[in-house]
């Protein structure tokens, strides 16, 4: 009886932690290549939610199948986002540019969840296709269809997102700015267009991250800023700069907070909160940070 | 090859360099000396586009570079070693030197360039999967000049890289600065060890508050009176 509590537990966390890690990984890209902090990233997801809600009830499109589409949405928003309204800060240095950078952040923040209400009205949307709700049993824990492909998305998500960084040139020109911007301009490496390419990766994983949350919680307009503060805490948890990392620290939040339920039912949320604090206070480099 | 004519160059509001000329032929090797802040660093972050002058134009094999980009002064063959030598620090010493060749013309030649400075810098081969930070100072300079090297750049620019290293390594960095000049590439070398650059140099240039204040042959300047005095600590 406990054993199936404690695996059922872990299951259920580990199901929720990777989506706590794919958002905190496209947010943690662009803050260790930009040093752009993006209060919107979540903002981004509940765009991506809301377009995967639509491609089901509106043309009958399966999520897992929109998957791909919401990402490349998702990916060409964030560019024209980029362009219009961060390309400028840019140019800045370091700390004018991270100020500047949440300003915009923020007031993306109060206009796109309008946008979204104006659309989408303000009811509670999920997405549930046919087989939502339909799990199996394996051993005796349950598993069910839904979060376990979303897992497997996650997984494959960064996966593909590690090879592209560490095995391809463009990947390289992304950490070699992230390491040395002025270096990285020496070496003939268009800065600019690895800036405008990276935040519309880091807003394109928000989007696939916004479809796997639509289908397995609540969807409205104002859960943007929710899991940005769930990808801060991954990422200071993580550290910055490390893909796997902010995966693997998200599934950690995931698991903490589905044990913490148990004990503390609602107030499980404020575990992350703590961990964020403690965190900042005996490892401020994070746990998988180097330096 | 490379002309400078009369660049003025701001760093926001402060004016670093006024009307300040300069030629780098093809495998000439040409130093800047001057004092701390006098701006030579200045001026070969202006000739990689970096800083980009206020009046005054950058001429390389007829182009005219003022207010390109910095990756348009790497295409048109043009490299700075800056003076922290740049190290991508976290990525290995492979990644660095691919970085190097980033630029498609050069990419497409990167294996040919890998042996040769393999052939350059033995040690880079045994120590290419590591760590680019956990090698010695001497070491990055390798990583840096070699790195360099994989641009195929057709005129190189080294700031300080005596900077920090022990005497002997100097030696041998100087000697792979004068191999790569005599193999056709144009050198502008930034140095304050004076004495060891003018030896080292053709021609060179005296640099004074942001002014050029005298230049010549190498030999010349070793010899001149006003720049003993200065730079040489001789009377």
């Amino acid at each position: 009886m406990i054993t199936q509590l404690v695996a059922q537990t872990v299951v259920n966390g580990i199901n929720v932690g990777a989506l706590y890690g794919l958002a905190a990984v496209g947010l943690s890209l662009t803050f260790g290549v930009m040093k752009i902090l993006n209060i919107a990233h979540g903002e981004f997801l509940m765009v991506g939610g809301y377009l995967a809600f639509w491609l089901l009830t509106l043309r009958g499109i399966d999520p897992f199948v929109s998957v791909p589409l919401v990402a490349v949405a998702v990916f060409l928003l964030g560019m024209i986002c980029y362009r219009f309204l961060f390309a400028g800060i840019a140019r800045f240095e370091e700390e004018t540019k991270v100020k500047n950078s949440l300003l915009v952040g923020f007031g993306l923040f109060l206009i796109v969840p309008q946008i979204a209400r104006l659309l989408w009205t303000a009811d509670v949307r999920s997405i549930t296709p046919k087989y939502s709700g339909e799990s199996f049993p394996l051993l005796n824990v349950r598993i069910a269809y839904v979060p376990l492909g979303g897992l497997l998305i996650a997984v494959v998500v960064i996966l593909a997102l590690h090879l592209l960084l560490t095995k391809t040139y463009f990947g390289k020109s992304v950490r070699g700015t992230s390491e040395n911007w002025k270096a990285a301009k020496l070496m003939g490496i268009n800065v600019d267009r690895t800036y405008l390419f990276t935040f519309a990766i880091g807003t394109g994983l928000a989007g696939v991250s916004g479809v796997l949350v639509g289908l397995t919680q609540a969807l409205t307009p104002d859960i943007g800023m929710e899991w940005t503060l769930k990808a801060l805490i991954v990422v200071v948890l993580a550290g910055i700069g490390s893909v796997g990392g902010a995966f693997f620290a998200g599934i950690i939040l995931g698991v903490v907070e589905a044990a913490g339920a148990i004990f503390m039912g609602p107030y499980a949320v404020a575990l992350g909160l703590v961990i964020f604090l403690l965190i900042l206070m005996l490892r401020p480099q994070g746990l998988f940070g180097n330096e | 090859m490379l002309k400078v004519d009369q660049i003025d160059v701001f760093h926001g509001d402060l004016q670093a360099l006024w009307g300040v000329s300069l030629e780098v032929g093809k495998g000439e090797l040409v130093c800047l000396i001057g004092a701390n802040g006098a701006g030579k660093t200045t001026i070969v972050e202006s000739i990689s586009c970096l800083l980009p002058p206020a009046a005054g134009n950058i001429w390389f094999n007829g182009e005219r570079l003022n207010d390109k980009p910095a990756h348009k002064a790497v295409q048109a063959g043009i490299c700075l070693i800056p003076e922290d030598k740049g190290i991508f620090r976290g990525m290995r010493v492979l990644e660095n030197l691919e970085l190097g060749a980033f630029n498609p013309d050069s990419r497409r030649l990167r294996y040919d360039t890998f042996k040769f400075v393999y052939e350059l810098f033995p040690l880079l081969e045994s120590r290419k999967n590591q760590i680019a930070g956990s090698l010695s100072g001497g070491e990055q300079q390798m990583v840096a000049i070699g790195r360099a090297l994989m641009g195929r750049p057709k005129l190189l620019m080294c700031d300080e890289p005596s900077l920090g290293l022990a005497p002997i390594v100097v030696k041998n960095i100087f000697a792979v600065i004068k191999q790569i000049c005599q193999s056709g590439v144009g050198i502008l070398l930034v140095e304050q060890n004076v004495r060891a650059a003018l030896k080292l140099a053709q021609r060179g240039y005296v640099i004074e508050n942001g002014r050029v204040a005298g230049h010549g042959d190498a030999r010349d300047l070793l010899n001149d009176e006003k720049v003993g005095s200065a730079y040489l600590g001789t009377t």
